[in-house]
């Protein structure tokens, strides 16, 4: 069956054209003309969100905090003076999604919401305690992401929702992140594994730490390191968080690594990541 | 669905399916030169210009091009034949399935100014897959094509 094109131009006409059986909310359609393609879905009616005026829209709010618009597209984010100053490490992963087509008309909703469990932004946002605003028929909900995901391609979005913005707050300086994607075969292929870091300071000592995971379990993780805190970043800190990521994570074998290779790598990546963001003079 | 965008910088009007993508649509209306490669946007044996960006037009849902200016390979040897000339000298090219897509890319980088330099125009072109130069006359011919 042939889908209907639909083109709201505000927010209330994207909700109203999505309550319709089958219908499929599109950011910049890469993931959704894909899986077309593939026969894998077979929507009644396509909603494009690119005419949505406002939606795109990238800025900080009074408490410090960024929000970006679900229809900012990775990169308008990658170049975002705002993101780069505020969460560089979000502006440099959006930089390293897929290719530059891709990069140019994918957004940020759209990224999100397919959860596709090797995406790049995902371990990024979960260390920074990002959150999502959905809005449906009955208004709009704020939900963190790290209770969005529940598994491979599968959200907290109800039907008729739609994931509008995203809100990252400001992180206590001084804070340190660093993401790495560790892709072996070409540089534009998903990650085998994917590492996003993140370390709170208080005089030398570790304050609160986390690591984000992309491409080892059925969603993106977030392991929470509270056994780092209160003690230096140093060799045996970076080895305890090494091992806990590696004993949370949950890879499969597949074409990019075996299981035990993938663990292996998260145990190296995390310490990787975890050691560039100790401060310079420690 | 009436479809109305500029193609090729000519004005351009179809009844298309809702679904129907770019591919498709260019290639049916008699444009060949635009290639399908993988067919998952990650060959870039496709690409084509929708406002300036470089897309896959193999996964780009042609409903988004409403309205936009879309140019394909055929449009760019026209409007920058010197791109053409580039590849020919620098031989840019051995079987030529991945040329259409290299050539879009590279007016793409163009008409972005300023020359980012050689490390930053492998970058841009590593979404783009060639199986027979190994890129090093590939990318001497954007580099010469940006005056470089």
């Amino acid at each position: 069956m042939d889908p209907e094109f639909a083109v709201p131009a505000s927010l209330d006409e994207a909700v109203r054209c999505l309550e319709h059986e089958g219908a499929v909310a599109v950011g910049g359609g890469t993931q959704v003309g894909l899986l077309l393609r593939q026969g894998l879905i077979e929507p009644s009616r396509l909603v494009w969100l690119g005419r949505v005026a406002g939606l795109r829209e990238i800025r900080s709010d009074v408490d410090g905090s960024l929000l970006i618009g679900s229809g900012a597209t990775l990169s308008e984010i990658a170049g975002s003076p705002v993101v780069r100053s505020a969460h560089p490490m979000v502006a440099r992963a959006a930089a390293h999604v897929g290719n530059p087509r891709v990069r140019a008309v994918g957004t940020l909703g759209g990224h999100l919401v397919h959860a596709d469990p090797r995406q790049d932004l995902p371990p990024c946002l979960l260390v920074l305690a990002a959150e999502v605003r959905l809005l449906g028929r009955k208004g709009t909900r704020d939900v963190p992401l790290r209770d969005f995901y529940r598994g491979p391609f599968e959200t907290a979005v109800q039907d008729g929702e739609l994931l509008i913005r995203v809100k990252i707050p400001a992180s206590p300086e001084p804070t340190r992140c660093c993401y790495l994607r560790f892709t072996p075969g070409t540089s534009n292929d998903y990650p085998t594994v994917g590492v996003a870091a993140l370390a709170e300071f208080d005089a030398g000592a570790t304050r609160r730490a986390a690591v984000g995971l992309g491409g080892v379990a059925p969603r993106p993780l977030l392991v929470d390191l509270p056994q780092l805190a209160g003690r230096p970043l140093d060799a045996t800190a970076l080895a305890a968080a090494g091992q806990a990521a590696a004993t949370a994570c949950d890879p499969v074998s597949d074409q990019r690594g075996s299981a035990g290779y993938k663990r292996a790598m998260v145990r190296l990546w995390t310490e990787r990541a975890l050691r560039a963001c100790r401060p310079l003079d420690g | 669905m009436r479809l109305a965008f500029l193609l090729n910088g000519e004005p351009f009007e179809t009844d298309a399916p809702g679904g129907v993508l770019l591919l498709d649509l260019i290639r049916d209306c008699g444009l060949r030169g635009t290639r399908e490669g993988c067919g998952v946007g990650v060959c870039g044996a496709c690409t084509v210009l929708v406002d300036g960006d470089p897309v896959s037009s193999c996964i780009y849902l042609a409903g988004c091009a409403q309205g936009k200016e879309v140019w394909t390979v055929e449009g760019i040897a026209r409007r920058e034949p010197d791109l053409v000339e580039a590849f020919i000298e620098h031989e840019g090219l051995q079987c030529g399935a991945c040329t259409p897509g290299q050539l879009v890319m590279a007016a793409a980088l163009r008409a972005r100014g300023k020359d980012p330099g050689e490390a930053a125009t492998r970058d841009f072109l590593a979404g783009n897959l060639c199986r027979c130069t190994g890129y090093r006359s590939i990318v001497e011919s954007v580099r010469a094509a940006l005056g470089s």
